[in-house]
């Protein structure tokens, strides 16, 4: 009788407790997973929006790089956590659009698994050339590749990345397959376009930014569906008549089932992050535009790049197992 | 030249003021730490301080950080001499002859010897980058995947001609380290290869398990077979400081290192580790100590010491000239000087001479203090090995547990340290040199990967790799190699035959 009672009393607790654990969110630092090695602009990107969101949550936001498997085992990591909101992913195009796609023995559901709360940047590809090639424009870029012999080769940061296929839709697009030379990550390939032995290359912006400013490479379409307002010179694909829209983009993600005051309070801390002058700026340095939609949009987002990305990656051959 | 010194002078401006110099001293003092702890190497210790440099000035911030990064290069050392631990790549071709040295009682002379032919080589390394940085870096471009490929060839083979003992072990040794290069996912296709659906193993086995398993604590393991061999090095502790006859042995091998990093240095990938393996190679074959090889040749520290030392100077080349980073590191780099609001780039000259000629002449100056950071600890560092084996050996243990899981936050590859571990051990028993199993492992990746890419360049075309002439270079020097080896050996076998 007294057990029941106190069970009895206990259930209303137990049934406030998770919103009063989110009221007292967050009462130990946050662990933020970066699912790629330090340095990168994922990386960047997390180190960027921790300072100001460690102010503003008053607990500090620890980055933890989890790298490998196309980040796959990060994001695996943060799918497994708690959903207490002290375990956050930076999520990206790569371990919820593309991997899942990519990698049949994929331990978790990009949609089902997570809670999506924020959309951080999306960034455009840039097709670069380098300058003696003799290629600025899509239009000098098809009459290139239909004259030479051999095609055209054309550089990425490495199969299966989002630069990578879509070296395979404008190939399909001009109706003869461009010979594609993956680097490991976009540095070395860089170095290659720079130094003449590989002719093109296809690169998201942030990495390429600097080196078009500086002239070391030529931009010749940008993926974006309209100009980046940072390189308002480069027309984009649609604009040369290649129906083609990609960017990579960057979230911040938890584990299912995160506490709805803990999504808010996130999303709305980032919304105002996002907005202030000196991140807006030094996204606009490497090249992307802030995000600005809600976890509920963020989600729908998610769902309609993993739809659009696994047609593309059956088509490009790509097979990790 | 005149423009160099006033650069210079500048630069010299900028490294000499106390705060810059604070930080020079700080990150060479962690960096030193970091190396002298064992698998804690500095890209774990970089990323972590990363965001303690967000509220510095940038050219402080990027001093710093490049203090860690060769203050670390001299730490590796200590390890690999005195205990047979190479924390990171570059330092295993000194566990070779500096642990021999180690064991003759000679352990002092090795430390000093590497750390005196390491600021020599960052010395000359610094004028270097200084003086023709951006000339270097085109020369350094104009290296294609065939030449690459080449380069490399002749690297292996050199590896198998001049491993000790039986070639044939050695031969079977470099092809097995290949094969575990070839774990993980294929640049090409992104097809995962020997990786058994183990996700850990899709970027394929780490450096630091394999190398820590099969020297450092495979070495341990045998140490507690042979209880006489540890009070041996207890009681010979020997002369700290280098004899009359070391000095003159060392000196030209220091010289040759430090213009072999040099170079190795420039190349994108190359780096501190193929300027140390080439440096050994090169010492092995024409030092004047080549005889004493395998038995603690003073040659086969000094040269690779000067050579990675040298290439961690000019690895900064593509960087500072092109905003290329040319290892992990240097990524590093590049994302502190991005956090900072710094494009690196060939316009950083003109556009940051602060940081520019700043952190050139920090260098010099870095590399300075951990001469004189570096050699009164030697004293300190021997008597380390009269620490008791009860006492070191499990601290040495735990250190590693911690710097092969802060690889990548992990428990995965202290499994795979275990494992390798085991391996290394029978190696032993076996008397099957992990020296080139390791070369091997580095090697045959990049080898793969620069000759799939040749190919798909080529269309195919294997003429390539002939017809340009860097590449024509290098396979012609293998095949010589080949050849010269072949007529000795032949020879050598003969009479061995007759005498056994």
């Amino acid at each position: 009788m007294r057990l029941t009672r106190r069970a009895a009393l206990a259930a209303p607790l137990s049934a406030i407790a998770a919103p009063l654990a989110a009221q007292g969110w967050p009462a130990q630092p946050i662990r933020l997973i970066v699912p790629f090695a330090p340095g990168g602009t994922t990386d960047l990107i997390a180190r960027l929006i921790a300072a100001p969101l460690q102010e503003r949550l008053g607990q500090p936001v620890v980055i933890e790089n989890r790298p490998g498997a196309g980040a796959t085992l990060g994001s695996q990591m943060a799918a497994q956590a708690a959903p207490d909101g002290h375990t956050l992913l930076l999520s990206n195009i790569a371990s919820h659009a593309i991997s899942p796609a990519l990698y049949a023995n994929l331990r978790y559901d990009a949609l089902r698994d997570f809670t999506h709360i924020a959309l951080l940047t999306l960034n455009p590809s840039v097709i670069v050339a380098n300058p003696r090639a003799g290629i600025a424009s899509m239009a000098d870029l098809a009459r290139a590749h239909r004259e030479s012999p051999r095609g055209l080769d054309m550089a990425s940061s490495g199969a299966g990345s989002s630069n990578h296929l879509l070296i395979v839709r404008l190939g399909q697009m001009l109706g003869r397959e461009i010979n594609h030379i993956p680097f490991r990550g976009a540095g070395p390939a860089m170095t290659a376009v720079i130094a003449g032995q590989v002719p093109l290359m296809s690169d998201s912006l942030p990495s390429a930014a600097a080196h078009i400013r500086q002239g070391s490479v030529r931009a010749v379409a940008m993926s974006s569906a309209e100009r980046h307002p940072a390189f308002p010179e480069v027309a984009t694909l649609r604009e040369q008549g290649f129906d083609l829209v990609t960017n990579s983009w960057f979230g911040l993600s938890g584990p299912a089932r995160l506490p709805a005051p803990v999504v808010e309070r996130l999303a709305r801390e980032l919304r105002e992050i996002l907005s202030l002058g000196e991140i807006r700026a030094r996204f606009a340095e490497f090249g992307g535009a802030p995000g600005a939609l809600s976890p509920a949009e963020f989600t729908a987002f998610v769902a309609a790049e993993l739809a659009a990305w696994a047609p593309l990656v059956r088509e490009s051959g790509a097979q990790p197992d | 030249m005149e423009l160099l010194l006033s650069n210079l002078a500048h630069g010299f401006g900028v490294a000499l003021s106390l705060q810059n110099l604070t930080f020079a001293l700080l990150g060479a003092l962690i960096g030193t730490a970091i190396g002298v702890l064992p698998g804690i190497g500095p890209v774990a210790t970089i990323s972590l301080l990363l965001p303690i440099t967000f509220g510095l000035p940038a050219t402080t911030a990027i001093i710093m950080l490049a203090g860690i990064f060769y203050g670390a290069q001299y730490g590796g050392s200590t390890t690999s001499i005195l205990l047979n631990l190479p924390g990171e790549v570059s330092s295993v071709v000194t566990t070779l002859e500096g642990y021999k040295m180690a064991r003759n009682g000679r352990a002092g002379a090795a430390l000093a010897i590497a750390a005196i032919g390491s600021f020599f080589a960052g010395s000359v390394a610094t004028i270097l980058v200084a003086a023709s940085g951006p000339l270097l870096t085109q020369v350094a471009l104009s290296f294609g995947p065939a030449d690459y490929f080449s380069l490399m060839l002749l690297g292996l083979i050199i590896a198998c001609v001049l491993a000790q003992g039986s070639v044939v072990k050695a031969i079977g040794m470099v092809v097995l380290g290949v094969a575990l290069g070839l774990v993980g996912t294929d640049v090409q296709t992104g097809q995962q290869r020997f990786t058994f659906g183990i996700p850990e193993l899709s970027d394929g086995i780490g450096f630091v398990p394999i190398a820590m398993g099969m020297f450092g604590i495979a070495e341990i393991i045998l140490n507690l077979e042979r209880p006489e061999a540890r009070s041996v090095l207890k009681s010979k502790v020997g002369s700290l400081w280098l004899t009359r006859q070391e000095w003159l042995r060392a000196t030209p091998s220091v010289l040759r290192g430090t213009v072999v990093g040099s170079f190795l240095g420039i190349l994108p990938g190359g780096g501190a580790s193929l300027a140390a393996f080439g440096s050994y190679m090169m010492e092995r074959k024409v030092s004047r100590g080549r005889h004493e090889f395998g038995k603690g040749a003073i040659e086969g520290v000094a040269g690779p010491e000067a050579a990675n030392n040298a290439a961690a100077q000019t690895s900064f080349i593509p960087l500072l000239t092109l905003g290329i980073p040319s290892n992990a590191v240097m990524a590093l780099m590049v994302g502190a000087l991005i956090i900072q609001g710094i494009q690196p780039g060939p316009r950083m000259v003109e556009a940051q001479p602060d940081l520019f000629w700043g952190l050139i002449a920090s260098m010099w100056v870095g590399n300075l203090m951990l001469l004189v950071i570096n050699l009164p600890l030697i004293g300190m560092w021997v008597k380390l090995l009269q620490v008791p084996y009860k006492f070191l050996y499990p601290s040495i243990l735990v250190f590693c547990c911690i710097g092969v899981y802060s690889l990548n936050n992990n428990v995965f590859d202290v499994y795979m340290t275990v494992l390798f571990t085991v391996f290394g051990y029978m190696c032993n028993k076996l008397r099957l040199e992990p020296a080139p199993m390791l070369i091997g492992f580095v090697l045959g990746p990049m080898m793969e990967e620069h000759l799939r890419r040749a190919m798909l360049l080529s269309r195919g075309d294997w003429m390539v790799f002939v017809q340009r002439p860097i590449s024509a270079t290098m396979l012609g020097i293998a095949a010589f190699a080949l050849v010269l080896m072949a007529l000795p050996n032949i020879r050598k076998g003969k009479d061995q035959a007759l005498a056994g």
